[in-house]
């Protein structure tokens, strides 16, 4: 039985969207604690620690985030552990987001010029005291502006969630043009609903970028 | 004992050998300019004092802290010798009465209504008192130079160390800078200063040390070596400093 792409549709695909952004913010948040993490191990003195970070980084970015999908929603089953879609997305989305934010982040702390330090260091403050009151306060108008563009790229990228049949989105858009047929006009509603949310963001990122600029 | 004993201190970059048996005694309240060409050591020679740059051999002390030991506690050392930098250095995120207020509450503890009444204190005497609420970058390089003086001046130093603090400034704003190193000067500081300034130097140093290839290649009473040196090196960078 087919029927026609009707304003129900949309208000399916819009609930559905709830699902992209709850999936993004968990990803976010992990990927917040793993990058953190990651962007301090990797400026640390300690070099297993910084070998560590690296290797992470490297192992991340040069896979693709539907393997570590995959691998976590499929790949675990057969060792017994059973874990839901959303699980698994949300898992491999974080671990996704660690790599990139960690690189970002520390991309930022590099930014703040080492005399920065030398002047905390000059009046008796310890390195934590340094890093939390005079460094990370500027590294964090440096990594915003990135940080907001990846969020944007990590909207984008719950969609790969689709795959393993968690109902956001893309998946809903699925769902709907098997009913429908009519692909066309359901995945250009679904861009467009993306695209209603990245828009603002970037736009907002790119007037971080100015203000910053102008300030610094 | 001396304020500051520098005894035997050689310091390395890679096979560069930028300190060469460096020994030298600061006793309290007295006003050193260390002068020389650039390259010749003298900046290196003020890092390795609040331990900045660590050294490869001989030994450092300072107010009784061995600063070269690795069981020192540096932060214990900084909170009592102030240094004061060529680029100010000072935290642009911060207001000026944060900047001078963050190091006497977050590494001493002191209460914040006290650190303000201190951050006042200094502020007044280099002549600032109506910016305490003004950031950074809404100052003059000499304004921020004196910032960054009161900065350190807020945590009642025992020892105040100037790494060429007025390279960096226009020579109309040198004077208000030179004016409250001098009144610093009077107040019974002790001071090491790298500097150009042969002027400061003469009225108010107790003593030159000039330096030349890593080593103390000359040291006396300021006025005299200035207006007499021994050593044909110190002469000739007198003349191309004073034309």
């Amino acid at each position: 039985m087919i029927r026609h792409f009707a304003w129900i549709d949309l208000f399916y695909l819009v609930a559905a969207l709830r699902w992209t952004l709850a999936l993004t913010g968990v990803a976010f948040v992990g990927g917040t604690c793993v990058g953190a993490l990651i962007a301090l191990m990797r400026f640390s003195y300690l070099g297993p620690l910084r070998f560590l970070g690296n290797l992470y980084t490297q192992v991340v970015q040069g896979t693709p985030l539907l393997v570590w999908i995959f691998a976590l929603y499929f790949g675990l089953a057969i060792f017994g552990f059973s874990v839901d879609a959303w699980t698994a997305a949300a898992c491999a989305l974080s671990i996704y987001a660690g790599a990139f934010l960690g690189e970002i982040w520390r991309g930022a702390l590099l930014a703040i010029p080492r005399t920065q330090w030398e002047a905390g260091a000059s009046l008796g403050l310890g390195f934590l005291h340094q890093l939390r009151y005079v460094i990370v306060p500027q590294a964090l108008r440096v990594g915003t502006p990135p940080t907001v563009g990846f969020l944007v790229q990590l909207i984008k990228d719950t969609s790969l969630a689709s795959t393993i049949g968690f109902v956001e989105l893309t998946r809903e858009g699925q769902t709907t043009t098997a009913a429908t047929f009519q692909p066309f006009s359901v995945y250009l509603t679904v861009a467009g609903l993306y695209f209603l949310i990245c828009f603002p963001l970037t736009q907002w990122s790119r007037r971080l970028e100015r203000t910053f600029h102008v300030t610094r | 004992m001396s304020l500051v004993e520098i005894t035997d201190v050689t310091k390395q970059f890679g096979a560069l050998k930028v300190l060469d048996r460096i020994s030298l005694h600061v006793e309290r309240g007295e006003i050193i300019a260390i002068i020389g060409r650039s390259g010749s050591g003298k900046s290196t020679l003020l890092r390795c004092i609040n331990g900045l740059e660590p050294i490869q051999s001989g030994r450092i002390v300072v107010d009784g802290i061995t600063v070269n030991d690795p069981k020192t506690d540096l932060r214990r050392l900084r909170q009592r010798v102030g240094i004061v930098f060529q680029s100010y250095n000072l935290f642009p995120h911060l207001s000026v009465a944060r900047n001078i207020t963050l190091a006497p509450t977050v590494a001493k503890g002191m209460p914040a209504q006290d650190a303000i009444k201190i951050a006042h204190d200094v502020l007044r005497r280099v002549g600032l008192e109506d910016k305490i609420n003004a950031f950074p970058d809404q100052l003059s390089g000499g304004q921020q130079q004196r910032v960054a003086i009161a900065r350190s001046l807020a945590m009642q130093p025992t020892l105040m160390l100037f790494d060429e603090i007025t390279s960096a400034l226009d020579p109309e704003l040198t004077g208000e800078v030179i004016k409250v190193l001098e009144d610093m000067a009077s107040s019974g500081m002790t001071m090491l200063l790298v500097t150009h300034e042969m002027g400061f130097a003469r009225r108010f140093g107790s003593r030159v040390v000039f330096m030349h290839g890593g080593r103390i290649h000359e040291q006396g009473p300021a006025a005299d070596t200035l207006a007499h040196p021994k050593t044909r090196e110190l002469e000739t960078f007198l003349s191309a400093v004073l034309h």
